[in-house]
């Protein structure tokens, strides 16, 4: 996103809608820091600006990638989705991402309005996947590594600044702790935050092992998030596209 | 994966705070699901949600509330917020009955939604818990009542600054706190921003504020 100078006419009152800082008081107008704007396109989206001093350049590679993780109205063109991570849980019943004895783990680097850079998010790849765990594939940031056996992401994209980027694993229920804990140690190696999720099938009592695991291994658990009601058509047993 | 899943706030103040979507699964239920969308839409507005949306094409505030349902024919979910778990279980079990074959989801405090679904007959199936927060958390706000309205829109679009902001013009009666929650909720292109109980945030922040502020 850029600020037209000769538009502008620097009351400012565009500053406080960007969600990163990225808006800055120059002399006599506004301007854009564009090595912090995400291209979350919200300033423009809320029209922050009376005068019609904003507008959105097009957007080359690398750069076209803080809008596709930063603005959910821009489809991911490897995913032909939107939004930042996949439909994981929320059609369990039908794709059967997520069977009995499988967890889901989540990172979401970034969240809430933190922001990172895709650097941060390849240092977090690299401390979970050599432990084997399956890397989701139809979530964007897959697309972004070179070799995802070591977490290597592709060298043009390292600095791109975003508001957040999911990195999505499934693993066997006996691997979830060795995860969280290497989720734990790296966490202080980055410089950003990242919001956690964990999540399973629940079992025929109720029960959510997800839960269950994270709790036996020290965390606390939120009291809300998200349940999956089951009414969606399933699946045959066995079949969808958990493997 | 994430999206309504880490809507930070006390217990109390969430049990007004109900996220139910619909989703229909990429590749297996998804082609020409904007009729049953626009169902599930007409189904919720019964219930007088305090914010509504089909990914993308705006939210309450930006779109006529009538005009949303025709606005999601290109759209693969849709999202129906309520103020009290009451109204959440009326929508749950209407669409039991509707037995429509697409996911349905909510976002809330996890044995209120047990029961909800037990009162509707049904069993859930898939739970997505949060873990909270990790990392470099120094760079957050300390005060609860801004990361509480800040982590109401999945996607990040409403920085800490303009909730600030917001709050600092309610309380010096440059705007009211209706018009601050329904500014607060425009960057949210989803629809799951929960203007209600962004007042109330607003409000406590103000207040506690106030009582921290030194005594002349």
């Amino acid at each position: 996103m850029k600020i037209d100078e000769q538009k502008c006419i620097g009351c400012l009152e565009c500053i406080d809608y960007c969600p990163v800082g990225a808006i800055k008081e120059g002399q006599n107008s506004a301007y854009i820091e564009q090595d912090e704007c995400v291209e979350c396109g919200v300033c423009l989206k809320v029209e922050a600006c009376s005068s019609e001093a904003l507008y959105q350049p097009k957007l080359e590679w690398p750069r076209i990638l803080r809008a596709q993780f930063s603005d959910p109205r821009v489809v991911h063109p490897t995913t032909m989705v939107y939004g930042r991570g996949t439909d994981e849980t929320k059609t369990n019943e039908i794709t059967n991402r997520y069977p009995r004895g499988y967890i889901g783990i989540a990172a979401e680097l970034g969240r809430p309005c933190v922001a990172t850079r895709l650097k941060d998010v390849e240092k977090v790849a690299r401390a979970i996947l050599p432990l084997q765990v399956e890397f989701e594939q139809d979530n964007p940031t897959y697309h972004l590594f070179e070799d995802v056996k070591i977490g290597k992401m592709r060298e043009d994209v390292l600095n791109e600044r975003v508001l957040s980027a999911i990195l999505e694993f499934r693993m066997p229920v006996e691997k979830a702790p060795q995860v969280l804990q290497a989720l734990r140690k790296v966490a202080g190696e980055i410089e950003t935050v990242m919001s956690i999720d964990i999540g399973a099938r629940l079992e025929s009592d109720g029960s959510n092992p997800a839960a269950d695991v994270a709790r036996k291994a020290g965390y606390e658990i939120r009291p809300n998030g998200k349940t999956n009601l089951g009414l969606g058509r399933p699946a045959a047993e066995g079949k969808g596209i958990g493997r | 994966m994430t999206h309504t899943n880490h809507r930070l706030g006390e217990r109390a103040d969430l049990n007004h705070d109900y996220v139910v979507f619909m989703y229909a699964a990429k590749g297996f239920n998804d082609k020409d699901v904007g009729l049953k969308l626009q169902k599930f839409m007409k189904m919720g507005y019964v219930y007088q949600p305090v914010n509504a949306g089909p990914a993308r094409t705006g939210d309450r505030f930006m779109v006529e509330p009538e005009k949303l349902p025709e606005r999601i024919t290109r759209s693969s979910s849709a999202y129906i917020v309520y103020d009290n778990r009451e109204k959440a279980e009326a929508l749950v079990k209407d669409l039991v009955k509707a037995d429509m074959g697409i996911s349905v989801v909510v976002s809330g405090l996890f044995d209120e939604v047990n029961n909800i679904c037990e009162k509707a007959g049904i069993k859930s199936h898939t739970a997505m818990c949060s873990l909270g927060i990790w990392g470099k958390t120094g760079l957050l706000p300390e005060d609860s009542e801004i990361l509480g309205i800040a982590t109401m829109c999945g996607h990040s679009m409403i920085g800490f600054n303009l909730i600030k902001r917001m709050a600092y013009d309610v309380e010096t009666d440059r705007i009211s706190l209706e018009k601050a929650s329904q500014i607060l909720a425009r960057p949210c292109s989803c629809g799951i921003f929960n203007p209600e109980r962004a007042k109330d945030l607003l409000r406590r922040y103000n207040e506690r504020k106030t009582i921290r502020a030194p005594i002349k």
